[in-house]
């Protein structure tokens, strides 16, 4: 008997997947970021269905906001945004192709073959989860948590240091 | 087994060779790293998962989706810095063109 969780895990992880592939078949760039921020969002919606409520919401908050900076920086930087050209933009092909399969295969015969142990069909109300998330963020995993901030200031400041135009950053020296 | 639980390790898997034939074959910067991001989300699939279908009373799972989320975002904050000095100096984020460092 198939339950619902599994045809909704099975939608959405189709859904991101067609819409990853899409990022790479189409020509126009904006379409390639909107395919990304759909993919993403199925992706969300999919640790809904696996009832992972807070990173389900998180996942589609912070990839809308990512995916439409994206879509800014690639109409800034491409010379045929809209795809008008029909520009080719990709090298190597056959090559890609092969390492993306066997990449994708070595990964599924890994998921395939390896004894999981026990699978627990319960999961903790999502209420109970956040409230756990957030014990774990400031008990065990404290130290963690903390390193990942630093590490976001670093490379804020590391991304606006290599984005100043060189002739302000002698200027600075 | 559980299906759920080997749909969504095979939804990551697919990812993950999606993402790889993306970073490999695109030549814009932008590009390769919307195939990082794929490789990446492969990672938060397979993480989510074992959380939910192997330890859903350890929280461990879900704080490294949370640091691995930091990883994607930081990852594009780096690579946009990146793409803007590279089109300021040549006016293009295409990688073919950045030979500089080719021995």
């Amino acid at each position: 008997m198939i339950s619902l969780q599994t045809v909704f895990i099975a939608f959405f992880g189709i859904a991101t997947i067609g819409f990853g592939i899409l990022v790479f078949r189409t020509s126009s760039m904006v379409r390639s970021a909107l395919a990304l921020l759909f993919s993403q969002t199925a992706l969300g919606a999919m640790f809904l269905a696996m009832q992972a409520e807070f990173l389900g919401v998180l996942q589609i908050m912070m990839m809308a906001t990512e995916m439409s900076i994206m879509a800014i920086f690639m109409v800034m930087f491409m010379m045929d945004p809209g795809g008008l050209g029909a520009m080719e933009m990709s090298h190597q092909k056959r090559l890609s192709i092969l390492a993306g399969v066997v990449g994708a295969l070595a990964t599924a015969g890994i998921a395939l073959f390896t004894p999981w142990g026990v699978v627990v069909n319960v999961a903790p109300p999502a209420a109970e989860q956040i409230r756990a998330l957030g014990t774990e963020l400031l008990g065990r995993s404290m130290l963690i948590f903390e390193t990942a901030g630093v590490t976001i200031l670093t490379a804020m400041i590391a991304a606006t240091a290599v984005a100043l135009p060189a002739l302000q950053r002698k200027r600075n020296a | 087994m559980s299906p759920d639980l080997l749909l969504a390790l095979f939804t990551g898997a697919a990812l993950f060779g999606v993402g790889i034939y993306g970073a490999l074959s695109q030549t814009n910067l932008v590009m390769i790293m919307m195939g990082v991001e794929l490789i990446l989300a492969g990672a938060l699939v397979n993480l989510v998962a074992f959380w939910r279908f192997l330890h859903p009373d350890s929280y461990a799972g879900q704080m490294f989706v949370l640091i691995v989320m930091t990883v994607m975002a930081l990852e594009m904050a780096v690579g946009f810095g990146v793409a803007i000095a590279r089109f300021r100096a040549r006016g293009s984020v295409e990688m073919e063109e950045a030979t500089e460092l080719q021995g």
